[in-house]
């Protein structure tokens, strides 16, 4: 067990998983691009206001208009500029987030289910306290600790959803650390710190790697659930949460607006599971450890 | 914040003591410690209420939405999985699937958005704001209005409660029943394959008690247990969810209260957010206790 996945892996991983991974492995690709040229896509600024043209629908209905292809908003503000803008937000949320709350929690996770005793104690009763609270509830709490912006966005979804990175790294550990290539790690000389990033590691690697997947639709989630309540990005900062709350207050004469920011967060966190479930089909073969990740 | 911008600094330091914000912070928050023990969590920043009547009064709300949701979703999980399991070689199957994978990737608040355009907005089959319609007048005994508009008699009160707390409970639901039904299907699959299955099938045991007694006792263990972790997901639910169908909850409280920088609130709220998942924990894994004595606790 290697920690780099050889070429000729991911060519299998990718015949045996098929149009799962590719489908979300695309949309997510799409994302990035999308993201990066942003500028260079949007037919507008995304905050440039035309105040003689508010609320138009998008430019098959009547009264739309081809210059605001998905229409604009209550401030005459392109919706596919924002939309487009606003998947920089979503971008970066959904490399970061994932990542910071996988090292914090896989760390913590390790330690607790190689090294059990006073340590294990200490990790999981701080998981437990976290976990009493509600993490839509925790998320909120730290915003507001944090003062709101972009850093503290990504700060507070990785704080609150490293626990479960921790509890599923840990059970899992604590399954693998009796097993025979630990002891002869541990006999051949390999200190505690060596067996748990080199032995133990590779071998949690599968299930890390499904939970860094759901863990993208949680962030995309998050990020959504706070600047849907005015509690992430700024204003001037396109986010398509913010998007839907600024068109529920039109909802009554503009409907058609909360369509588009609704479907690009349903679509990413679609593309994230289809990563999920696709990954957990590549690697069923593999182990027998089967589904118990499904938290 | 709470002065006038050309306060002077004297009212600013008798503000501070006011506030108690010239202890230490130790200190402060042992008495705020000491205060919620006799059952005063302080005042609201905001309003100067009571934050405990605060809570009270929006507490009815949350409690209401969130059993009401657990019902439809556990009852929705349970028996999706239950049909997707006993037709699997049929088409139903796989169109059950099929809805809960589109389920699943929809956050409950955006359900709760799309169920307020379609039936609220694009039907107008269903009410989508407040608790009740205001022509209504309701007598207020527990604050649970479901209960309140029972116990005066009064059915037709009742219905228009309920339909209003249709839609959102209905846009929670959604958020926990696509899991159910995923984890007890899954358990049912491994139960067929075991030997006792094996056996009261040899028995000539009909097909359909087999299901419902035999496997069903044991594959509901799982279930229950992923309802306790889902349990924090489902209350943390309910904050946007009362913010959307303008519910007056305890999400709606921690939300305006957060906006207004109301720390006294804002704790309060959190902690009753907390007990609240606690008491969930606690009840499934009873409930798991009954169901399964060799469980244990």
């Amino acid at each position: 067990m290697t920690i780099s996945i050889s070429m000729n892996g991911i060519s299998t991983t990718l015949r045996r998983a098929g149009w799962r991974l590719l489908l979300g492995g695309g949309i997510y690709i799409t994302l990035f691009i999308v993201a990066l040229l942003a500028p260079q896509l949007a037919p507008h600024a995304a905050d440039t206001q035309h105040l003689e043209q508010t609320l138009l629908p998008p430019f098959w209905m009547d009264g739309g208009h081809t210059d605001y292809l998905l229409g604009t908003d209550v401030l005459g503000r392109d919706i596919l500029s924002q939309l487009i803008y606003g998947a920089r937000v979503t971008a970066i949320v959904v490399v970061l987030a994932p990542l910071g709350a996988a090292l914090t929690g896989s760390c913590l996770g390790l330690m607790a289910g190689y090294l059990r005793g006073w340590t294990e104690k200490v990790i999981m009763t701080l998981v437990e306290i976290w976990m009493a609270f509600p993490s839509v509830v925790l998320a909120m709490l730290l915003m507001v600790a944090l003062m709101p912006g972009f850093t503290s966005v990504i700060l507070a979804i990785i704080l609150v959803d490293w626990t479960r990175f921790c509890r599923v790294i840990r059970g899992e550990v604590i399954t693998w650390r009796d097993r025979d290539f630990v002891k002869a790690a541990r006999l051949s000389g390999a200190s505690h710190l060596s067996v748990m990033v080199s032995d133990l590691l590779p071998v949690v690697r599968p299930t890390l790697m499904v939970l860094i997947t759901l863990e993208m639709a949680t962030a995309i989630m998050a990020e959504s659930i706070l600047s849907f309540v005015g509690m992430s990005v700024g204003p001037d900062t396109p986010s398509w949460g913010a998007m839907i709350a600024r068109s529920l207050n039109t909802v009554f004469s503009a409907p058609w607006q909360l369509v588009p920011p609704m479907a690009a967060i349903v679509i990413t966190i679609f593309a994230a599971m289809m990563l999920g479930t696709g990954l957990r089909f590549s690697r069923r073969e593999q182990t027998a450890t089967g589904d118990e990740v499904l938290v | 914040m709470l002065l006038p911008p050309n306060g002077s600094a004297d009212e600013l330091q008798r503000l501070r003591a006011a506030l108690g914000l010239d202890q230490p912070l130790l200190q402060q928050f042992l008495i705020w410690l000491k205060n919620l023990l006799h059952g005063n969590a302080g005042l609201s920043i905001r309003s100067g209420e009571e934050v405990s009547t605060l809570i009270l009064s929006a507490l009815p709300v949350t409690l209401q939405l969130v059993t009401l949701a657990i019902l439809i979703g556990a009852g929705a999980g349970f028996i999706s999985g239950v049909l997707a399991f006993r037709y699997r070689f049929t088409p139903v199957r796989n169109s059950l699937e099929v809805t809960n994978a589109m389920a699943l990737s929809v956050p409950e608040f955006l359900w709760g958005i799309l169920l307020m355009l379609v039936f609220g907005i694009g039907l107008r089959v269903s009410p989508f704001f407040g608790e009740v319609d205001p022509r209504l007048m309701v007598e207020q005994q527990t604050g649970f209005l479901l209960i309140d508009t029972l116990l005066s008699g009064n059915p037709a009160a009742f219905l228009n409660v309920l339909s209003h707390y249709l839609l959102p409970s209905l846009a929670l639901a959604l958020a926990i029943a696509p899991t159910l039904m995923r984890i007890l299907y899954s358990s049912l699959n491994q139960i067929y394959a075991s030997e006792y299955m094996r056996s009261a099938r040899l028995r000539g045991l009909p097909e359909r008690r087999l299901l419902l007694v035999h496997a069903l006792r044991n594959a509901v263990l799982p279930a229950l247990n992923l309802m306790s972790v889902q349990a924090g997901m489902l209350i943390g639910g309910t904050l946007l969810i009362e913010k959307i169908y303008g519910l007056q909850g305890i999400g709606s409280l921690m939300i305006d209260a957060i906006n207004n920088q109301d720390l006294p609130v804002i704790q309060a709220v959190a902690l009753v957010y907390a007990i609240c998942v606690l008491m969930i924990n606690q009840a499934t894994e009873w409930l798991q206790h009954v169901l399964d004595p060799r469980a244990g606790v």
